[in-house]
């Protein structure tokens, strides 16, 4: 395209040479006027003027506004966690509840120590990850407070089924304080809070490098890891192969802990999400029976307009020539 | 990938000879029961090597004595995706990222060393590990449970 307009304009610079040269012949032989005004030569510049503008005007914003500023270094940003291929994460499959369940212990014995899980009641881990023998004596094991007796005194009980699950700390300032200023957050509704989700928790559990590269700066009480935004996290390695021991014998390796917990994390977040793309699943089929029945419905509503037959008849000739 | 597999479970869930398993697989099912096997087992174990090495001894050091064997024995599991992250590093497809991160290290530690160093590698193992992650995560999925 390019080439072709340049040929074109040179084309046209040579009819300029030759057009200057007729116009004075022409202006020399005849008297007529206005022929120098629609000749090529100023059609072609003004075409060109045009074209200039025009590459000159998207330059110029180009200029202005085409290379983004980045207001934060690539480290202060935090490397973006790599997309896993979750299988709960697709469209028509559910949480894999054998590894809730691994993922739930894997909380229970290494991340409880720190952070709470403080939106998920023992009522909620009946059925998808726990038996409610299970999860009752596990409320059990907890004391939380009663309801005021007759002298006013709270005294303690032992935990129900409807009771929450019971943070490390009593409070933000006492979990501060015990971690050097950093707060732990509360996990219930990490997956959602965290751009990457999934993604962003494995890579975060898994991500922390043998040793920081060279030349970066960590902070006294912190430790290196690329995921975090600045890449100094309070939060120390906790994930170490065989830290746990699973019931069903799964060979607890570190990559399996963080997914499992990941998983786990994922299901605290939305715990609906099974039963809402069943629901889903649901609308997609009522949708096509209701579909295919239209479809039906519209043939058969349609069927006198479609099967009518439009005839011309012409009247008879008889065999009269047409006229003229 | 969600779609094929979408189209697979679909027809799966269609063909009249597929089967839907309400539970997990045999085996795994009686959790509790396994569990206590195991117990049974192990204390079984320790009741034949106790009796083996001292027939009036209590059965409860012995027993310890034998789950620590057992976790000397245990063979420490291997996390894959250190290993997949390492063959991913050494590869073909991570080879320009790992050449410029082994090279900034060289030239910072070398500056370190003769005084400051002005620059840093974050960048550099940013883009390697980006790089090596992609490259594992499939394999990685495959391996895990």
């Amino acid at each position: 395209m390019l080439a072709r307009s340049c040929l074109r304009s040179t084309r046209a610079f040579a009819s300029l040479r030759n057009g200057a040269v007729h116009v004075s012949k022409r202006a020399a032989s005849s008297s007529s006027s206005g022929s120098a005004a629609d000749s090529p030569l100023r059609l072609n510049i003004a075409a060109a003027a045009a074209t200039a503008v025009a590459a000159g005007s998207v330059a110029w914003y180009y200029h202005l506004y085409g290379p983004t500023a980045d207001a934060s270094t690539p480290a202060e940003e935090g490397l973006h966690p790599t997309k896993y291929p979750w299988v709960h994460e697709q469209w028509f499959k559910t949480f894999d509840h054998q590894a809730l369940r691994r993922g739930f212990q894997v909380y229970r014995e290494v991340c409880a120590s720190c952070h709470s899980l403080s939106r998920v009641p023992y009522r909620s881990l009946v059925g998808s990850v726990l038996t409610v023998d299970e999860a009752k004596a596990m409320a059990e094991e907890n004391e939380y407070d009663t309801e005021p007796n007759d002298q006013g005194d709270i005294e303690k009980r032992p935990g129900k089924l409807s009771d929450y699950l019971p943070a490390p700390y009593q409070n933000d300032e006492a979990a501060r304080f015990a971690n050097n200023g950093a707060l732990p957050p509360d996990l219930s509704l990490i997956v959602k809070a965290r751009h990457g989700g999934c993604d962003y928790i494995f890579s975060l559990l898994t991500g922390y490098p043998e040793e920081p590269p060279a030349g970066a700066q960590v902070g006294a009480g912190l430790n290196f890891n690329p995921y975090f935004p600045g890449t100094g996290i309070a939060m120390a390695r906790v994930l170490y192969d065989g830290l746990v021991d699973y019931e069903d014998g799964t060979p607890a390796t570190t990559s399996q802990m963080a997914k499992d917990v990941t998983e786990f994390l994922n299901w605290a977040a939305e715990p609906e999400m099974d039963d809402r793309k069943r629901m889903g699943m649901k609308v997609l089929a009522v949708t096509t029976v209701m579909f295919a029945m239209s479809v039906w419905i519209k043939r058969y509503k349609w069927a006198w307009l479609k099967s009518r037959k439009i005839v011309y008849d012409p009247p008879k000739t008889n065999n009269t020539p047409p006229r003229r | 990938m969600g779609f094929w597999d979408t189209i697979t479970d679909l027809v799966d869930a269609a063909t009249p000879w597929a089967t839907a398993d309400a539970e997990a697989p045999a085996k795994e099912l009686p959790e509790e029961t396994t569990t206590e096997a195991t117990k049974e087992e192990e204390s079984t174990e320790a009741e034949t090597a106790a009796a083996e090495e001292e027939p009036a001894a209590e059965e409860e050091p012995a027993a310890e004595e034998e789950e620590e064997e057992e976790e000397e024995e245990e063979e420490e599991p291997v996390d894959p995706k250190e290993t997949l992250e390492e063959e991913c590093r050494n590869s073909k497809q991570c080879s320009p990222a790992k050449h410029h991160f082994d090279e900034c290290v060289e030239r910072v530690t070398n500056a370190e060393a003769e005084g400051g160093a002005k620059e840093d590698c974050v960048e550099e193992f940013f883009h390697l590990a980006h790089c090596a992650t992609q490259c594992a995560a499939p394999k990685l999925w495959s391996v895990l449970k």
